[in-house]
């Protein structure tokens, strides 16, 4: 396969991750958003999705104020943006044409389809309720463009490659809303069992659709250590820093097979997915939660020069 | 390299057992080289395996099978991909401080004769830590010649010296022992050994030592190689000493006439070329 198809595979299934990443994040945002302030508590939330999708620095050249208006605008509908979910689309759509020939037809309806019923939102909502239906719909329209794959799609590099870039990018997001929401989580924190931390935890959980899994795996109520364990280290939760590489290690050795050689991508995976299997929870607090996670943000974006280095040019 | 693990374990009973109970160390971890790509554990009788971790982190699996059994067979197959990290050991599970490995064990006790050996060796090459060690890996392997025969399950390390014969467990607990009379801390390893002179049907699994070096971590040393631990060594379990890391271990109810047969097949996969 050509480095440019391997290319364009691993960006397309990355875009179309993120699109539906950003709608998560917005949907929590509304949501906490609309509680009364005395359960919302002083932190603007707006601002927060900003920094949790990665563009504060973007977002602040153009903007002075974060609110509902500009950030579901920036995040949303801006052409500016490079990474808003209408971006993330029409790049999408871009890498799928050039690799046309590598996709299933289901796939590239889905892509094709998602492109042309964006411009019915135009250039944004009219009404929440209706901003609420356009990020359900892009939620929907990564799940279709997900299930087609998984349905239809030849196992050989040209899926493995597109897995790459959907569990890097997973992976990439999951740290990134733990990054931003680390001190929730922290065992010192004094005020728990406070009605903005239930909605806050609760938010966390949602953001990754993970509040039922929860429930599930725990038998608990929200406990903030519970919520990182949950998010780092479980296996079985698929959004979880833990499963995403061992997804990522396993489509890695898939592609090592098949053509005979394997080098710093395959070995850098397998360490970062060991150091996960390793550690426990207590070891991840003494250590320092935020140290972890940006430790982890940054072997993970090594992790994507490696492949990019390897495979992609 | 792509190493494949085919390990089977077989008793045979010639009075069918009423009962059998085992603890299993079968199953390796990963580290920073080494990776398990499938493991998988079968156990002949109908039996359920509860996995647990021990005290140092090693996956453990034990079974309660209800006879009459005239045979069991627990077998493990697996693949692992490993990579030569020159001996030093990153990213494993490290339960304990290395002081706690100074702690001798019936199997490990030091008597004068190894005690004699270790400051004798000491004495030539001086306090460095990592040059002792290879000091001591080269001198018994020279003079320990590899037999079968004389040294069973029970040896201990001092009754081995003597012998001056073992197999890799004895050379593994006077390394070990040796080591520790000195003030390193060191371990018995079990695992599996690849060997490159084609041979892939072997009589047992493998054992060698890690020794603490405070500049590097902890370093592995198999003495019955006489050489370092490579990427052909992958590695199952940590103790004490080889009854804290036996890959079996067990009673059974009833029975007589047991005859125990183990077959290990390490080969590799597939040649990959690493870049």
């Amino acid at each position: 396969m050509l480095s440019r198809t391997a290319d364009n595979l691993y960006w397309l299934a990355r875009y179309v991750e993120r699109a539906e990443y950003l709608a998560r994040i917005l949907e929590v945002t509304q949501r906490l958003a609309t509680l009364p302030i005395a359960y919302g508590g002083e932190t603007n939330e707006w601002e927060s999705a900003v920094a949790t999708a990665g563009c504060t620095g973007a977002f602040s050249t153009q903007y002075s104020e974060a609110n509902e208006e500009t950030v579901t605008e920036f995040l949303c509908f801006s052409t500016a943006n490079p990474s808003s979910i209408r971006n993330c689309f029409e790049l999408a759509r871009t890498n799928a044409r050039a690799v046309r020939t590598a996709l299933t037809m289901e796939m590239w309806d889905a892509i094709n389809g998602t492109w042309l019923q964006l411009k019915r939102f135009g250039n944004g909502p009219t009404s929440r309720e209706e901003f609420m239906r356009f990020l359900r719909w892009v939620q929907e329209a990564s799940l279709r463009f997900d299930g087609r794959a998984y349905r239809t799609m030849l196992r050989n590099d040209a899926y493995w490659f597109s897995r790459l870039g959907l569990y890097q990018e997973r992976a990439d997001n999951t740290a990134r809303i733990l990054d931003v929401k680390f001190h929730l989580l922290l065992p010192t924190n004094e005020r728990i069992g406070g009605p903005l931390d239930y909605f806050q935890w609760a938010a966390i959980l949602r953001s990754v659709s993970a509040l039922t899994a929860y429930h599930w795996v725990y038998k608990e109520s929200v406990k903030p250590w519970l919520i990182a364990d949950l998010l780092i280290l479980k296996d079985e939760m698929p959004r979880s820093l833990a499963s995403c590489y061992g997804n990522l290690v396993q489509n890695l050795d898939y592609i090592a097979q098949a053509y005979g050689r394997q080098g710093p991508a395959q070995r850098q995976a397998r360490a970062i997915r060991t150091r996960l299997q390793n550690r426990r929870m207590e070891e991840i607090f003494q250590q320092g939660l935020h140290e972890f996670i940006g430790e982890f943000i940054s072997s993970n974006n090594r992790l994507d020069s490696a492949i990019t280095e390897q495979y992609l040019m | 390299m792509r190493i494949r693990v085919v390990h089977r374990t077989s008793y045979r009973y010639d009075t069918p057992a009423t009962g059998v109970i085992q603890m299993l160390r079968l199953t390796p971890r990963n580290h920073d080289g080494q990776y398990v790509i499938n493991w998988r554990i079968d156990v002949s009788a109908d039996c359920r395996l509860n996995q647990h971790e021990d005290a140092f982190g090693n996956l453990c699996h034990s079974f309660t099978a209800e006879g009459p059994l005239s045979e069991l067979v627990v077998s493990v197959e697996g693949e692992v991909e490993t990579r030569n990290t020159n001996a030093v050991m990153t990213g494993a599970i490290e339960r304990f401080p290395p002081s706690l490995f100074l702690r001798e064990t019936p199997l490990t006790t030091a008597d004068d004769a190894i005690r004699d050996f270790a400051a004798a060796t000491r004495a030539e090459t001086g306090d460095d830590g990592l040059k002792l060690l290879h000091e001591m890996l080269a001198r018994l392997h020279a003079d320990i010649t590899f037999d079968p025969d004389p040294t069973h399950t029970a040896t201990t390390a001092s009754e081995a010296f003597v012998l001056k014969r073992g197999v890799c467990q004895d050379l593994s607990h006077i390394f070990v022992a040796a080591a520790r009379s000195v003030g390193i801390p060191a371990r018995y390893i079990s695992g599996h050994f690849h060997r490159d002179d084609g041979v892939t049907d072997q009589d047992a699994g493998h054992a060698w030592a890690e020794a603490f070096v405070p500049s590097l971590g902890w370093v592995g040393f198999d003495a019955t190689n006489g050489i370092c631990a490579t990427d052909a060594h992958v590695r199952i379990a940590v103790g004490l000493d080889y009854l804290g890391a036996a890959p079996v271990r067990g009673t059974r109810y009833g029975g007589s006439g047991e005859t125990l047969s183990v077959n290990v097949l390490v080969n590799q996969t597939q040649h990959q070329s690493q870049s």
